[in-house]
């Protein structure tokens, strides 16, 4: 019964709430206007051909597509803004930068990326040769047996040292919310879960990936029934990781898509070259505040300021101007 | 000057994380800025709702359906800027901006983390437009929209001055000043709004410019200026003011036309025009109409900084001028560089067109043949920075310049936040130092270019009321000039912003550096010779503040 429920039921469940919230969230995030083009520019910009610009510059100040394309890049593979991060410290001389949370940041992220590719072995058949390649060498094959998986530890480690930062330094625990420990708890729970099960008390993977196989072709009543044959120590890991996916998208975890729409970094500082049109102001020849804007049901309306109105207001002092010529000489003393 | 304290404290308090949900009980007294009365919000020329109600933070006199109004613009706002609804989702609080921003550093105060500040709204955010905020309440980091919260909410939107440093440093890009400029935007919508800046925008809705200065009192301003170089040149200087027909419309932050320093920076841009006339024809023209480099808009609301920003374009096209420059100053770029085009329809006359189509400087002067535009810039914007531009001429040799007239001087250079980190302008300024000046050094590189620390009197931030916010504030700034102050010997700060150089004098008094403050472009007026009007490099006896140059008597 068990197997059922989490290895067939909720499973379902998890992925369609992953699915149609991740959906929902882009489509979401996509839906709300960009108003204004607004890079933040850590370097120098695009000028004149005189004044010289780094490699640096055009990335963290991108002028062309491409250039904003490698921001980027740069960002979700480098976490190159995090590697700026420097402490204050008063006492500039004396003390050294480290990038503690950057370091953290990378070990976490990217053990996550060798254990999903390492983990696509359930779900692909035949397993592709590189995921086989890239688990043989992270596990110095041969060294161990049986073969310890660097990625799975580190994974562990990361989220660790992630979560320690959190309850020891005092800036970081004091705006921690409960949800920062708990999305770091969840995913403690399943990676050393994950390991628990790899070196410990194993389950049988032929059979987990019979019904991986089963499942994702919705051959519902096969999977049911080898659901059934799978130890119990497996569910603890499937259904962690079953919830982990139906909380994602309702999560801060959705920073992970988050990144690829924030307008501070995917957009290129080219301002001056190409103009943006704001699509709920997009003819703007009369500032909304002089067409007026309703709140409450009444509508407040400011006078504009164009010229007329300017030169019948002060039509004296425009006129002393005029009758220089529009031009200022010093007093004759 | 208002009373600044005389020794201030940084107090470090790190909360638990239910104490960072609650309001805070009492806002500070130097740390919280007046409310707007009926005369700034309540004008004919600048009407926001509910202004016509004199209000103080004891009592908000909020409208009835306030909580109604707030969560309406809420939502409103959430659809019309997808970087203020992306940025209540995504941020993971992992502390990289906490540190970088100079009010946190200054006050201690958690709330001021950017991050921290971001969570004020945020929380409000999860209570009403999200379901796990509906459902676990506080343990999902949400909470009730009080008025004490709204108290809140206000007393540190103004404590930001949208310097964009945290969003600099954030894995995401989240952009503090994005958060806090809309939410400003959601209060100003029951009626809160902050007084200093509401002063100086309603000001300039109504006249053009935020000192409120007529179109007389901004000739006599600049023809006084005539006068005084007329002193230290010998020369009979002009220039010209809502001249139609000019070549180039020039437009200046007004704090240019009365304070100092900016005062030595507008002769300089004097000097520099009548070269450039005389030698090559080149004219150049002020606006009593666009009398406004600068935009407190931009520390508003979207709308305010279009009311503001939408006459120049306007003026440029009245006066059939074919671009404009803009003067020194440092939220004005942001708003002229990322704003403007989008806030407004780019002129429409045809010298503009045509200039556009081949924006050589030689089409409106032979003389300045080569100096081109194309390279970044198009007749969809069509602004250049003066030091961009006079970077330029400085290039193509089209001016001359003796350096040893600065010799007196040993500068720093402090890059204005939203020029180096919402423009992107951190070279031209350097190479014009270097080619006008012999000693110029830069302060540590933690603090300067895009990581550059704010003024703290940015954002709207300059009201008098809030004196010790800004001297705290200044203080990671103030710590690296009086490192190249004791390294090197500086004697001046130089910076391209008219808010730098109305805090900086008073900052530097404080944290005790005694050294002067000015702007680059009065050092280049110090070494501009004025070849077209017959002067030789040694003819000039003093600089632009009437000091005697050269001789001996040089620093120490």
């Amino acid at each position: 019964m068990i197997g059922v429920i989490f290895g067939v039921i909720v499973p379902y469940i998890a992925v369609a709430i992953f699915v149609a919230g991740v959906v929902y969230r882009f489509v979401n995030w996509a839906n709300s206007a960009v108003p204004l083009k607004i890079p933040t520019t850590g370097g120098q910009q695009k000028s004149f051909p005189f004044i010289k610009r780094t490699i640096y510059d055009r990335f963290d100040s991108p002028y062309t597509w491409w250039e904003t394309v490698g921001r980027m890049i740069l960002e979700i593979f480098m976490f190159r803004s995090l590697l700026k991060n420097t402490r204050y410290y008063l006492d500039r001389a004396s003390q050294k930068d480290a990038r503690w949370l950057w370091l953290f940041a990378i070990l976490f992220h990217y053990s996550l990326l060798l254990v999903l590719i390492r983990h696509s072995r359930f779900f692909l058949q035949p397993v592709p040769e590189f995921v086989e390649m890239l688990s043989e060498i992270e596990a110095f094959k041969g060294v161990f047996i049986p073969s310890v998986y660097i990625s799975g530890l580190a994974i562990v480690a990361g989220l660790f040292l992630l979560w320690l930062r959190r309850i020891f330094l005092s800036r970081e625990r004091t705006l921690s919310l409960p949800s920062d420990h708990f999305a770091l708890i969840l995913l403690l729970a399943i990676t050393i879960s994950g390991n628990i099960m790899r070196y410990f008390f194993k389950a049988d993977l032929a059979a987990v990936k019979e019904l991986l196989m089963n499942l994702m072709v919705f051959n519902v009543g096969k999977a049911a029934a080898i659901a059934d044959s799978i130890e119990p120590i497996f569910y603890i890991h499937f259904a962690l990781a079953s919830f982990l996916l139906a909380y994602f998208p309702f999560s801060k975890l959705m920073h992970a898509g988050g990144v690829l729409f924030t307008p501070t970094r995917n957009m290129p500082n080219d301002n001056r070259a190409k103009r943006h049109i704001n699509p709920w102001d997009s003819d703007p020849s009369v500032p909304i505040l002089t067409k007026g804007i309703t709140v409450s049901g009444m509508t407040f309306t400011s006078k504009k300021l164009d010229w007329d109105t300017y030169y019948s207001m002060y039509t004296d002092q425009l006129d002393e101007i005029a009758e220089s010529d529009y031009k200022i000489v010093p007093e004759e003393l | 000057m208002e009373e600044m304290p005389e020794k201030i404290e940084i107090r470090q308090r790190f909360p638990e994380w239910r104490e960072m949900l609650k309001p805070v009980k009492e806002l500070e007294e130097g740390r919280t800025s007046y409310l707007s009365t009926p005369k700034q919000v309540d004008s004919e020329f600048f009407k926001m709702p509910f202004g016509d109600v004199e209000r103080d933070l004891h009592d908000l006199k909020l409208p009835e359906n306030w909580k109604e109004l707030f969560l309406e613009a809420m939502k409103d706002t959430l659809e019309k800027n997808r970087a203020f609804k992306l940025f209540m989702d995504i941020c993971v609080r992992c502390g990289a901006c906490a540190d970088k921003c100079h009010y946190y550093i200054g006050t201690g105060d958690p709330k001021n983390m950017p991050v921290g500040r971001a969570e004020l709204i945020r929380s409000v955010y999860r209570r009403y437009f999200t379901p796990s905020g509906k459902i676990f309440g506080e343990w999902a980091g949400a909470r009730e929209l009080t008025e004490d919260v709204v108290k809140e909410l206000y007393y540190y939107a103004y404590q930001c001055s949208l310097c964009r440093r945290c969003s600099l440093f954030c894995p995401y890009g989240i952009d503090t000043a994005e958060i806090v400029w809309w939410l400003r935007r959601i209060l100003s919508r029951i009626g809160l709004n902050q007084r200093f800046m509401t002063i100086s925008i309603e000001a300039s809705a109504r006249t053009g410019n935020h000192l409120g200065l007529l179109p007389g009192g901004m000739v006599g301003a600049i023809q006084q200026g005539l006068e005084e170089l007329k002193d230290v040149t010998g020369f009979d200087l002009h220039t010209y003011i809502n001249k139609k027909g000019a070549d180039v419309l020039f437009v200046a932050p007004s704090a240019d036309y009365f304070a100092t320093p900016h005062w030595f920076v507008m002769l300089g841009y004097l000097l520099l025009f009548n070269e450039l006339e005389e030698k090559y024809g080149l004219t150049i023209t002020w606006s009593t109409y666009a009398s406004e480099g600068g935009n407190f808009g931009t520390f508003h609301s979207y709308e305010a900084a279009q009311l503001l920003n939408s006459k120049i374009y306007k003026e440029a096209e009245r006066l059939g001028v074919s671009f404009i420059i803009g003067g020194e100053c440092g939220h004005m770029w942001r708003d002229k560089h990322q704003f403007i085009n989008t806030m407004n329809n780019p002129p429409k006359n045809e010298e503009w067109k045509k200039f556009w189509e081949n924006p050589d400087l030689g089409e409106l002067a032979e003389g300045l043949r080569g100096i081109r535009f194309d390279s970044y810039a198009s007749g969809e914007h069509g602004w250049i920075h003066i030091l961009e531009f006079t970077a330029a001429l400085i290039e193509h040799n089209k001016i001359t310049i003796d350096k040893s007239r600065n010799d007196h001087w040993t500068a720093t250079y402090h890059d204005p936040c939203n020029v180096a980190r919402g423009m992107g302008m951190v070279e031209e300024p350097r190479y014009v130092l270097r080619n006008v000046m012999n000693k110029f050094y830069d302060m540590p590189e933690h603090t300067i270019k895009d990581k550059t620390y704010c003024c703290g009197a940015g954002g709207g931030m300059l009201a008098d009321e809030i004196m010790d916010l800004r001297m705290r504030g200044v203080m990671p700034r103030m710590m690296a000039v009086r490192h190249v102050y004791k390294k090197y010997g500086v004697n001046i700060l130089l910076t391209p912003c008219a808010i730098d150089k109305a805090q900086f004098p008073h900052a530097l008094e404080y944290w005790k550096i005694p050294i002067e403050v000015g702007g680059p472009m009065e050092m280049v007026g110090n070494a501009l010779v004025l070849t077209a009007f017959g002067e030789k490099p040694e003819d000039r006896q003093y600089d632009l503040r009437g000091e005697p140059l050269g001789g001996e008597e040089d620093v120490q």
